[in-house]
């Protein structure tokens, strides 16, 4: 049966599960996530190490099967394992990291023979392929040994790999991991133009500036479960009401952050020593609980240096909502 | 099957063979050293005997180098990182693997190939060859069941923890086995039973038939039924391979691993 929005949604998601082992070893590492990707969207997966964002990942890349629940992607059932197999040519993976590449091949032969196994005709080919090599800045590169690419390359050559099919849908998991921040913006750029080219991208990251920029809408998800969803807006909306006070001092405020803590409407207090200095961070539910004056009086026999109000970013949003508090 | 996957992974094979010279040592050294002792030991002996050592030594060539490529073929790209992006494509397993090992093969055919000169060259064998046309086409033949029996084995070694034991172990039984080595009559009659269900053993009969004046099949076949022997047994082999190869994947997306025990 056809989803009834298979023409709006890339990806539905209804209540899918993936458990790992059999009985008291299960493991459940995805368990009942719920969730729509509108076609020619950049979609952000956002969830702490083990949360389950490469599992999920995997079941709609049609590597995994489903333990239960749901997903269609493009409008194909997932836990059809036959039609899984003929949405292949349609969708296409990039993982983070340095494998998964023929080292001994060049880039281009390794191009080549993933074109191959794609059916792509061989008088495509050419066009296509120096094409790609030009959008991932390797031209130059091209003719070389995998094996003597720099990680940045190796990553590069990846995500030309995963376009030979042109796929309607792709899936980055962790695509700028471990990657200096000039190529991480070239990267971004390129997922930013593939998506208004009209491909869904979904993305995994840990970078909350890269969803930041880039995703219209994430799911953070963390120990399999969804617990947190929207835009970007919204989900820093879970946190608008709150204040970051920032306080720098010369002395180790330590006592007076441990009295802080105690304060009305105060979630958390961190005190991190940079430099010699001190930098404290007071996260509050808003400006009644702990005003700033409370503070500076509390703050003021360790000699502040300077302290100001901070708007909540994406990440206080994201910590808040993985560590599962109110 | 996609042919094109075929012939990408033939030679992506083909790169990777020619960039490591690690090779060179079983699948050229090793039956040219087999080859020599074997001259060496028949150095009084004349005709078909000293055929039948060079011909042991160009299945062996053959059959090493079959086994130890291609039954590491999957395994490779599981510790190369590339299992998933294979998995990923819509072109089957089977297609690589079989690609790859039908490079093998022909590096194993020019083995056997250069067994043969260099018995004519250094050991001057003087061996001829009754029908050479004939004695090629056997020896392809015999070539692309061992490539099969390759395929086969790289199922062993992605269902198994214990697949490389399981190859070096097949190494010489196959030899033996086959009737490369010694005449398969002269093994027990469990073990000769076990012959005739393997490919390379009609093979090899078809081979010495063409090469052999005056040799009498094991089997008391004549050449026609060797070759439809052949033929009928790897297209088994290979449809047992690819149905494996099918589960292996299914099993992957199944259990999220490709291990089964
Ligand atoms: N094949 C497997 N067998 C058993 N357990 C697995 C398997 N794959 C994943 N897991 C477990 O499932 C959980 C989720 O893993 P997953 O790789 O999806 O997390 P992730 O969100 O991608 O984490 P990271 O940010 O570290 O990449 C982890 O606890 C992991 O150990
Ligand atoms: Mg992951």
């Amino acid at each position: 049966m056809e989803d009834e929005h298979a023409n709006a949604y890339a990806i539905t998601a209804d209540g899918l599960t993936r458990s790992f082992g059999r009985g008291p070893g299960e493991k459940t590492a995805v368990d009942g996530i719920t969730f729509r990707v509108r076609r020619g969207q950049i979609f952000g997966i956002l969830g702490p190490n083990g949360a389950g964002k490469t599992t999920t990942v995997k079941m709609l890349s049609t590597l995994l099967l489903p333990t239960s629940g749901r997903a269609t992607v493009l409008g194909v059932d997932l836990s059809d394992h036959k039609a899984g197999r003929m949405l292949r040519s349609r969708i296409n993976t990039v993982s983070g990291g340095e494998r998964g590449l023929y080292y001994r091949l060049s880039g281009r032969q390794n191009l080549q023979f993933f074109a191959d196994l794609y059916g792509i005709p061989k008088r495509d080919q050419k066009t296509l392929i120096d094409g790609l090599l030009d959008m991932v800045g390797l031209s130059d590169a091209a003719d070389m040994k995998v094996e003597n690419y720099s990680r940045g390359m190796k990553q590069r050559i990846h995500i030309a790999r995963a376009l030979v099919n042109s796929p309607e849908v792709l899936f980055l998991d962790e695509p700028t991991v471990g990657l200096d921040p000039e190529i991480s913006r070239q990267i971004r750029a390129l997922v930013r133009r593939l998506a208004d080219g009209g491909t869904t991208v979904v993305l995994t990251t840990h970078y909350m500036y890269e969803a930041e920029e880039l995703c219209e809408e994430t799911i953070i998800i963390s120990r399999g479960r969804i617990v947190g969803s929207g835009t970007v807006g919204d989900i820093k909306g879970i946190v608008s009401e709150s204040t970051v006070v920032r306080v720098v001092t010369d002395a180790d405020p330590l006592p007076a952050a441990e009295s802080v803590r105690t304060y009305p409407g105060v979630r958390r207090v961190s005190v991190q020593s940079v430099g010699g200095r001190f930098d404290v961070r007071i996260d509050t539910d808003g400006e009644d609980g702990a005003s700033m004056r409370h503070i500076e009086d509390r703050f003021r026999e360790y000699g502040i240096r300077s302290i100001g109000y901070d708007e909540p970013t994406l990440e206080d949003a994201y910590l808040r909502l993985v560590e599962g508090e109110p | 099957m996609r042919p094109r996957a075929v012939v990408a992974a033939f030679k992506q094979q083909a790169i990777h063979f020619i960039s490591d010279p690690q090779w060179i040592i079983p699948s050229i050294l090793s039956p040219l050293l087999f080859t020599a002792v074997m001259l060496m030991l028949y150095r009084d002996l004349t005709g078909p005997v000293v055929l039948q050592a060079v011909l042991g030594g160009g299945v062996l060539g053959m059959w090493a180098n079959t086994l130890f490529s291609s039954s590491y073929s999957i395994s490779f790209d599981r510790y190369n990182g590339t299992l998933e992006p294979l998995l990923l494509s819509p072109s089957e397993i089977t297609d690589i693997v079989a690609g790859r090992a039908l490079w093998n093969a022909l590096i194993g055919l020019s083995n056997a190939l250069l067994v043969f000169l260099v018995s004519e060259l250094v050991f001057h064998t003087e061996v001829s060859l009754l029908d050479p046309v004939m004695f090629f086409l056997t020896l392809v033949l015999t070539l692309v069941s061992l490539a099969v029996i390759g395929i086969l084995l790289s199922t062993a070694f992605v269902l198994s923890r214990m697949g490389s034991v399981v190859a070096s172990m097949a190494e010489y039984p196959i030899y033996v086995l086959s009737g490369a080595l010694v005449p398969i009559t002269i093994l027990p009659s469990g073990l000769q039973y076990i012959s005739y269900a393997l490919p390379p053993t009609w093979g090899v009969d078809a081979v010495k038939l063409a090469a052999v004046e005056g040799y009498q099949s094991m089997m008391g076949a004549d050449m026609l039924v060797d070759i439809a022997m052949v033929i009928l047994l790897t297209v088994l082999y290979f449809l047992i391979a690819r149905f494996l190869l099918k589960r292996i994947e299914r099993r992957i997306l199944e259990t999220g691993s490709s291990t089964v025990y």
